[in-house]
């Protein structure tokens, strides 16, 4: 009979083997496991801390094949020139354009209103003084130089006055799209005269990336921002600098940060406006998951959470509306571009949204979109000219598709950057970028300040501002 | 365990597994009545509305009278087209980019040579009034249209049919189509009506936000009621497709038929399954070998490349004042912008070529009629908004989430932006009387292959009235 003790019962236990064997065995065992543990452990943070380094190729822009012949490596002065042709030809479009009356009621939310670009012409026609503006363009010194087979347009403004025990510190400043070196106009008296807070005065090279402005375009396919840096490297040695430090916005965040990593220790510091994160990691999905709940976990301020939340609408609905313009610059700049280089007034709609939008996006519910509150209408027209009489507004346009074609994942932008990085946050800046994913890449974060004011064309808008955050950060840096 | 105990366990936990088993099929049953009833009160139609588009307030009365048209040109009109022609100011394409990077400058340059030497826009107006054009007011706006009645009414059933372009096209895409619907075809013969989508061409433009397609379906429908059809064919591309399906879900008592080149699925689970599964076994998922050779590889043809072409769109549907500014303005950046499409859209291989092939399939006189009835109306800025407009409210349009039960055919043409095989677009259209594999087109088979097309809905036709 089957009882539970005769079908639960386990047979007796077998006698424990010799210990020595298996004993050593054992330790064996354990000893490989650890050494191979600690191996590992070294390896990897030997890995983390070997500064990697962005390689790069040589390059040549310039129509045909590259001549035999040693490069040109001289430097000549330049001077912004116009002529009666020009504001001829200019104001005879302006006259002949059609206009078409914008909804009623729809203000800046379907692009720059009819209605207010008008007025805009109506100024431009009859009181921008171009001449004028030409000659205070030309109150800094201008050159070019032939750089991978293109001209290579930059501004070079030396310290008028350098007090003593003041140190002269060199800056690369960078611009972006659709803006030009005027936009650092109102920030260059700012730091290349004293302050009477520190003892630095700066000397700042200005260039235009190539395609842009006054710098030549380039005429074979492959330029990004990286071609863009190392070209910009070439410009700083030939000037005669060891070293130097950086600052961009926009498409000039992400040449300077190249410039970054192309050449650490040439760069001494890198000061940004703008760091769209550009390898969404773990990290930062995490924080966004999260971070409402637990901002702490993740270093959020209230400004963080503001900005950030809600998600949907800051981080998907928001930039959907207004990325139109990139999706089509990223695939087809030449068609886009080809009515823009016909239509001044077109050209200045087209680039002066952009100056009102990403101001601050309510502007769109304005029916003037708020452009003359933070900007004048002189400064505004004057870097659209830039863009009119130089025709570049294609291959301006073409940066993007070179930047955007191979994917999102380029070297560059999985590799962080190990330069003492100063990060200045704008309160309307297009992207909010919290400490956390900032440090994601810039891993030498040294400082991030919140701002009280601005948006995405903070140089020209906030100069002062931005001045003084540029200086304290270059002090903390050069302090070191 | 004694086997008495075991027998009693067992009946339990039979008694249990019968229970279970009923209360499962309970549910099932029932939740398949539910569905089923639910279903039955789906919608089968979308409200019509109403809407008044014109300047200012709407007045107590409006003319409704039908009213003669003929396009009209001047010497002036040309003298400025011409001038702004030699004032352009071009852009050397990147060496070896061909069409990638959008409209190729040199290759430009040999069109606007043409244009300004050749072509003839006084020829094309007479041979744009080669038929009889209208216009009358509806919701506060000038709604354009041409009649175009087959020369005899003798012998032959004559079947009203309207055709509704997209962008950026124009009721100028129907030139070619237009005399093979109005022969006899063994004794049917078409009366086609062709207008032009308020805001495109010489159909006024709306001045008021919000005209999207459900707009513009229910202006066709008072068109045709104006003109006294109480039933009629509809056949639509581009938006076309869009505003013919709102006509259909409007009043499917007067669309005796809808014919269509480009449709949409109603995007569900069972679509994103069948794709997976698709590619392996396609018939299991009623994928036809045609079927599986024009949608796979899935992401190259349908995302990448789509995000390749769209960049247009997403423009147009979030800043269409700013992207219409200057090509209102400088007519061969109008040209650039427009042709780009007739090229890639006809073939996506064209994006290759030194001259985007644009000349392979359409006449540059053909291609430029087109560009100039956007020029001379100043009518792009306003055709973009139609983008804007109805992408504006994705998430609440009603006529998304609505089928359409009129008897439908579909053309679907391999080089078409994107192919959608009948199992997906009978989650929209439930009562598909045909699905055509085309041969040969792309976008804009009126325009490219008209005698294919013409066939097409004549089948169509003939199946639905039993002709």
């Amino acid at each position: 009979m089957l009882t539970l003790d005769t079908v639960f019962s386990f047979p007796p236990p077998p006698p424990p083997p010799p210990p020595t064997v298996s004993l050593v065995f054992v330790i064996m065992f354990t000893e490989v496991l650890v050494a191979l543990a600690l191996g590992g452990l070294l390896l990897f943070i030997f890995q983390r801390n070997r500064k990697q380094v962005l390689k790069t190729e040589d390059g040549w822009w310039g129509p045909g094949a590259p001549p035999d012949a040693q490069e040109d490596v001289s430097i000549h002065p330049f001077q912004i020139k116009t002529s009666a042709e020009e504001l001829q030809d200019l104001y005879r479009r302006i006259d002949q354009t059609r206009p078409v009356l914008s909804l009623e009621d729809s203000q800046f939310n379907y692009g720059f209103n009819s209605q207010y670009l008008q007025e805009v012409v109506s100024y431009w026609r009859n009181d921008f003084d171009w001449k004028r503006q030409v000659e205070k363009l030309n109150q800094y010194q201008h050159f070019k130089t032939n750089i991978e087979g293109i001209d290579i347009h930059f501004l070079h403004v030396k310290p008028k006055r350098v007090p003593k025990e003041t140190e002269v510190v060199p800056i690369i400043m960078v611009h972006g799209w659709p803006g030009s070196f005027y936009e650092f106009y109102g920030l260059i008296p700012l730091l290349c005269d004293p302050s009477e807070r520190d003892n630095l005065v700066f000397e700042v090279i200005c260039p235009s990336i190539p395609g842009y402005g006054f710098s030549e375009a380039p005429h074979k396919k492959g330029f990004d921002s990286v071609c863009a840096a190392r070209i910009f490297h070439k410009l700083m040695k030939r000037l005669g600098f060891q070293q130097f430090y950086a600052h961009g916005g926009d498409w000039g965040w992400l040449v300077t940060t190249n410039m970054a990593q192309l050449e650490p220790k040439i760069v001494k510091g890198l000061h940004v406006n703008f760091a769209p994160p550009s390898k969404p990691g773990l990290s930062m999905v995490l924080s966004l998951l999260l971070g409402n709940r637990f901002p702490k976990l993740f270093g959020f301020n209230g400004v963080d959470i503001q900005r950030l939340y809600p998600c949907m609408e800051k981080q998907v609905v928001e930039p959907i509306k207004e990325t139109g313009y990139m999706h089509i610059q990223a695939t087809k700049p030449d068609t886009v571009g080809r009515a823009l280089n016909d239509s001044p007034v077109g050209l200045a709609a087209y680039i002066l949204e952009k100056f009102s939008t990403w101001t601050c996006n309510d502007f769109r519910n304005l029916e003037d979109g708020g452009l003359t509150r933070k900007f004048s209408l002189d400064d505004l027209l004057t870097n659209v000219m830039i863009y009119w009489t130089s025709g570049c507004i294609t291959s301006s346009m073409r940066f993007y598709k070179e930047n955007f074609a191979k994917g999102l994942y380029q070297p560059h932008s999985k590799m962080p950057v190990y330069v003492p990085t100063g990060f200045a946050c704008f309160p309307k800046e297009l992207m909010h970028t919290p400490k956390l994913w900032v440090k994601q890449k810039y891993h030498q974060l040294k400082s991030y300040t919140t701002m009280a004011r601005g948006g995405h064309f903070a140089a020209m808008e906030e100069p002062q501002l931005m001045a003084e955050d540029i200086r304290t950060f270059t002090k903390m840096i050069e302090e070191k | 365990m004694s086997l008495d105990k075991l027998l009693r366990l067992s009946t339990a936990n039979f008694s249990a597994s019968l229970a279970l088993l009923s209360l499962t099929s309970a549910v099932a049953i029932g939740g398949i009545l539910a569905y089923w009833v639910f279903r039955s009160k789906e919608a089968k139609t979308i409200p019509i509305g109403h809407g008044w588009w014109g300047k200012g307030k709407k007045p107590l009365s409006e003319d409704d009278q039908i009213h003669t048209f003929t396009i009209t040109t001047s010497d002036e009109e040309i003298k400025d087209l011409h001038a702004r022609l030699d004032l352009t100011r071009y852009t050397d394409p990147l060496e070896d980019s061909h069409f990638n990077f959008g409209f190729n400058s040199t290759y430009l340059k040999r069109v606007v040579s043409h244009w300004r030497n050749v072509y003839d826009w006084k020829k094309q107006v007479a041979a744009l009034n080669q038929y009889p054009h209208f216009k009358t007011k509806i919701e506060g706006l000038d709604v354009h249209f041409i009649r175009v009645c087959p020369p005899s009414r003798e012998n032959q059933k004559v079947v009203p049919l309207m055709l509704v372009h997209g962008w950026p096209g124009s009721f100028y895409e129907f030139y070619k189509i237009i005399p093979l619907l109005t022969q006899n075809h063994d004794g049917v013969a078409f009366e086609v009506i062709c207008p032009s989508i308020p805001g495109y061409g010489y159909s006024e433009a709306p001045q008021k936000k919000g005209f999207d397609s459900v707009a513009a379906a229910r202006i066709f429908l008072t068109l045709m009621e104006r003109l006294g059809f109480s039933q009629f064919y509809l056949h639509g591309g581009d938006w076309g497709s869009a505003i013919t399906t709102n006509m259909a879900q409007m009043k499917p008592d007067c669309v005796k038929g809808l014919h269509l080149t480009m449709f949409f699925p109603r995007r569900n689970f069972k679509m994103s399954l069948s794709l997976v599964i698709g590619r392996y076994l396609p018939f299991l998922v009623g994928f036809t070998r045609e079927d599986v050779r024009r949608i796979y590889p899935y992401f190259q043809k349908n995302v990448w490349q789509m995000l390749e072409e769209t960049g247009y769109m997403h423009i147009q549907a979030t800043k269409p004042d700013t992207a219409g500014c200057a090509v209102n303005n400088s007519p061969v950046g109008l040209a650039a912008y427009i042709l780009e499409k007739f090229s890639s859209w006809t073939d996506m291989k064209y994006r290759d070529l030194s001259d985007g092939g644009l000349e392979r399939m359409f006449t540059l006189d053909d291609l430029l009629t087109n560009v100039m009835i956007y020029w001379t109306t100043s009518s792009m800025t306003s055709s973009m908004r139609f983008y804007k407009e109805n992408f504006g409210n994705l998430i609440n349009r009603l006529d998304f989430k609505t089928g359409v039960f009129v008897p439908t055919g579909l053309a679907a043409f391999p080089n078409e932006l994107m192919h959608n095989p009948k199992v997906w677009a009978q989650t929209k259209y439930r009562n598909i009387y045909s699905y055509t594999f085309m041969p040969r087109g792309g976008h804009f088979p009126a325009f490219e292959e008209p005698q294919l097309l013409a066939d097409d809905i004549v089948q169509f036709v003939k199946k639905v009235g039993k002709i």
